[in-house]
């Protein structure tokens, strides 16, 4: 049944591309996004695992020198690829199903830029090829910055041309460091382009190469929001729409996950590649965290505690053992999670109050209980506390850096989340605990039940994953064992 | 006593940090707490250097505490260079890709 | 190496360095982004020299041909075909940017980049 695979990026393109051609029939677009929306979680779960080459190109044996090649665009489905697109299509089918109970009369455009994100970062997860990856990145560029400028927040189109103008940077480097591959292999497959590096078919130290290291590297950083990309990373998730900041953090995070594998499979030899990534994981944990705890906009103290938490994955990656690359993955899977939960918790606030400076909110508590309840949970699974998710796999990266022979690392890795801590417990007490301050006036409006429906989801799998984490660890330490 | 006036003074700065509007409690205990966990997290990640070089690590170590320590509060000076505008994203940007490059081409294979 | 290539291959590396100059040094929007598209433009040019031939023939297979003969000297058709979806890409990201600068040039009344898109996290954060 491989024909499900490139179905996965199918289905929520064609959806895109029907929902925004047939956007004024408003009940049947709602019906079609419901259904399609529900689709998505279900296509990868009944699909088996395995290889689709478009074009029904197999692969080519050279018999003269007996390598491999790789003529048609290739998917390759694993339990990795699995699992994070199982758990992105669960978010997406929850956002859509709150932006589709949200407003009356749905604007088809904003729809397509939903299913066309989702779209672009299934396909870059799945495929086996450099340049499709980059295409489908610049697709999710634009997707991107089309949720940020479709809400309704002040100066959202300013932070959209930002984050635009410095992907027209960033991309293009990445461009031209897969120009460099291309030169020195004649390949964008990146099985090829590996098996041609690990033969040493390419010189690893020419120039050439580490340079397509570094440009690749740069265009990772704009992709995944690390520094020096961290302050616009923060900006656009506060100036998109709650539940739909929730959605582009996770595709950052997806984004973040399959180009750096496939950095991982084509320069694992060379051990710069490891200093680059554990340094700039570092730095996004300090800028991250500090900043986020001067902040006092809660949404943008999220998107700096977003930007805070990548480092850790970056970190697991950096590390490059079995164990810590396992312990990376699940971390990006557990922050893709309860990142979401906390948008669309702090979202759900926002609602409620038209309120997003701390200091002057208060007291929240005794009127949205249900939310802040929830919302306490996901900032503890966040900071590491157990059982929660957040903390199997910290732990897991804090012993991995233990093994490695980095007991600095450890420390920080602890101390980040300390500081994480903080960062919760003093926006949550400000925000829930604090008297109410007078001028703050708390129209009777309720939290949609659709939201606390979304949370309730989320928080059964943050929950879940904290007792149970073998089930995902056990598949993601196979896969990784299978590209080291 | 300088230190300690020093120490003092953080406060009052944090002040125009969040002007315009009120400084609350939880405000200035944050920005405190990023003062002191930025010092000591870059201090332990200059440790790190131990790997490259024990000495190296030492002198860098002990050079940027007291660097940092002196030159507190840090907070606002950094938040000044990470703000929102284009400029300043768009310099850092093209810094770090121009650190990068270099950094790959002449010391990739020293690493 | 023949000369052409190293030509282009030059001309690229220069409307890379022009793109990263402007982004930094130029203050006028749509001459920023002018500038900044000059990058995408380089990377494209340097893909194309890639596959490029010295007296190479056009890589289409037409019936008759020897085929080592056509392996011998068709130029590599791989790169023409990223830089054609490269170039779509690439425009549509300028029609889109330019687009958000129309917006916001109806809103401040100038192109000017250190006024339009300055740090605004201070006026939000607390507006009486």
């Amino acid at each position: 049944m491989n024909e499900l695979i490139p179905l996965m990026v199918i289905v929520p393109l064609m959806a895109a591309l029907l929902i925004s051609a047939f956007s004024k029939f408003n009940k049947a677009t709602k019906i079609f996004a419901f259904v399609v929306a529900l689709c998505l979680p279900i296509i990868p779960i009944a699909s088996h695992y395995g290889l689709h080459y478009f074009g029904g190109y197999a692969p080519i044996m050279d018999n003269v020198t007996n390598v491999m090649y790789h003529p048609a665009i290739t998917y390759s489905f694993t339990f990795l690829q699995q699992i994070f697109i199982a758990m992105l299509g669960l978010l997406t089918f929850l956002v859509v199903f709150i932006y589709l109970t949200k407003y009356k009369k749905v604007s088809g455009p904003y729809l397509f830029l939903l299913f066309l994100g989702t779209a672009a970062v299934t396909a870059m997860l799945l495929t086996d090829d450099i340049f499709h990856m980059f295409v489908f990145f610049e697709i999710l560029a634009l997707a991107q910055v089309g949720i940020v400028a479709a809400s309704s927040i002040d100066y959202s189109y300013e932070m959209a041309l930002k984050y635009m103008i410095l992907g027209s940077i960033g991309s293009p480097m990445m461009l031209l460091g897969i120009g460099f591959l291309l030169a020195l292999t004649g390949s964008v497959n990146v099985t090829d382009i590996a098996a041609a590096v690990h033969n040493g078919l390419v010189d690893a130290t020419s120039p050439v190469f580490l340079l397509s290291l570094g440009l690749i590297f740069f265009g990772w950083l704009y992709a995944s929001g690390l520094p020096p990309f961290h302050t616009i990373k923060s900006g656009i998730y506060s100036k998109a729409e709650p539940h739909g900041a929730a959605l582009l953090q996770s595709f950052t995070v997806v984004s973040m996950i399959s180009i750096v594998l496939i950095m991982f499979r084509i320069y694992s030899t060379l051990p710069i590649f490891e200093v680059l990534v554990v340094f700039f994981s570092i730095l996004a944990m300090i800028l991250g965290v500090s900043l986020a705890l001067t902040q006092t906009d809660f949404r943008r103290m999220i998107g700096f505690l977003a930007v805070g938490e990548l480092g850790f994955i970056g970190l697991g990656i950096g590390l490059g053992t079995q164990y810590a690359v396992t312990a990376g993955l699940f971390q990006a899977l557990n922050e893709i999670i309860i990142t979401a939960l906390l948008f669309i918790g702090f979202g759900a606030i926002v609602n409620a109050t038209d309120e997003v400076d701390t200091r002057k909110l208060g007291g929240l508590l005794a009127y949205h209980p249900k939310v802040s309840i929830m919302l306490l949970i996901a900032g503890l699974a966040m900071a590491g506390v157990p059982p929660l998710s957040g903390f199997q796999s910290k732990l897991m990266l804090v012993q991995a850096s233990l093994n490695c022979g980095f007991p600095e690392i450890s420390i920080l890795a602890i101390m980040v989340s300390i500081a994480t801590f903080v960062v919760f417990v003093k926006t949550y007490y400000t925000m829930f605990l604090k008297p109410k301050p007078r001028e703050l006036e708390l129209e009777k409006k309720e939290v949609p039940r659709t939201m606390i429906f979304a949370m309730g989801i989320l928080l059964i799998i943050v929950i879940l994953l904290g007792i149970f984490p073998d089930i995902v660890t056990a598949g993601i330490s196979n896969f990784v064992g299978g590209i080291l | 006593m300088k230190l300690y006036d020093q120490i003092f003074n953080v406060v009052k700065q944090f002040k125009k940090l969040f002007s315009p509007g009120p400084v609350t409690n939880a405000d200035v205990s944050g920005s405190i707490t990023a003062e002191i966990f930025l010092i000591v997290s870059l201090v332990l990640a200059a440790l790190l250097l131990r790997h490259i070089s024990i000495l190296l690590a030492g002198f860098v170590t002990l050079i940027l505490a007291v660097v940092l320590i002196s030159n507190i509060p840090l907070i606002p000076k950094f938040r000044i260079e990470q703000e929102d505008s284009l400029e300043k994203m768009l310099f850092y940007a093209v810094v770090t890709l121009a650190i990068i490059v270099t950094f790959i081409y002449w010391g990739g294979n020293f690493v | 190496m023949a000369q052409t290539q190293l030509a282009i291959l030059l001309t690229s590396a220069a409307l890379v360095v022009i793109g990263l100059y402007s982004a930094i040094f130029i203050d006028n929007i749509i001459k920023k982004i002018i500038g900044i598209s000059f990058i995408e433009e380089g990377a494209n040019l340097f893909i194309v020299a890639i596959g490029y031939k010295p007296g190479g023939v056009v890589p289409i297979l037409m019936p008759g041909m020897d085929t080592s003969w056509f392996a011998a000297n068709a130029a590599y058709p791989l790169p023409f075909g990223l830089v054609l979806t490269s170039i779509v890409i690439g425009a549509s990201t300028l029609a889109v940017m330019l687009a958000l600068v129309m917006v916001l040039y109806r809103r401040y009344g100038t192109l000017s980049t250190s006024v339009m898109l300055a740090d605004t996290s201070k006026q939000e954060e607390y507006d009486e």
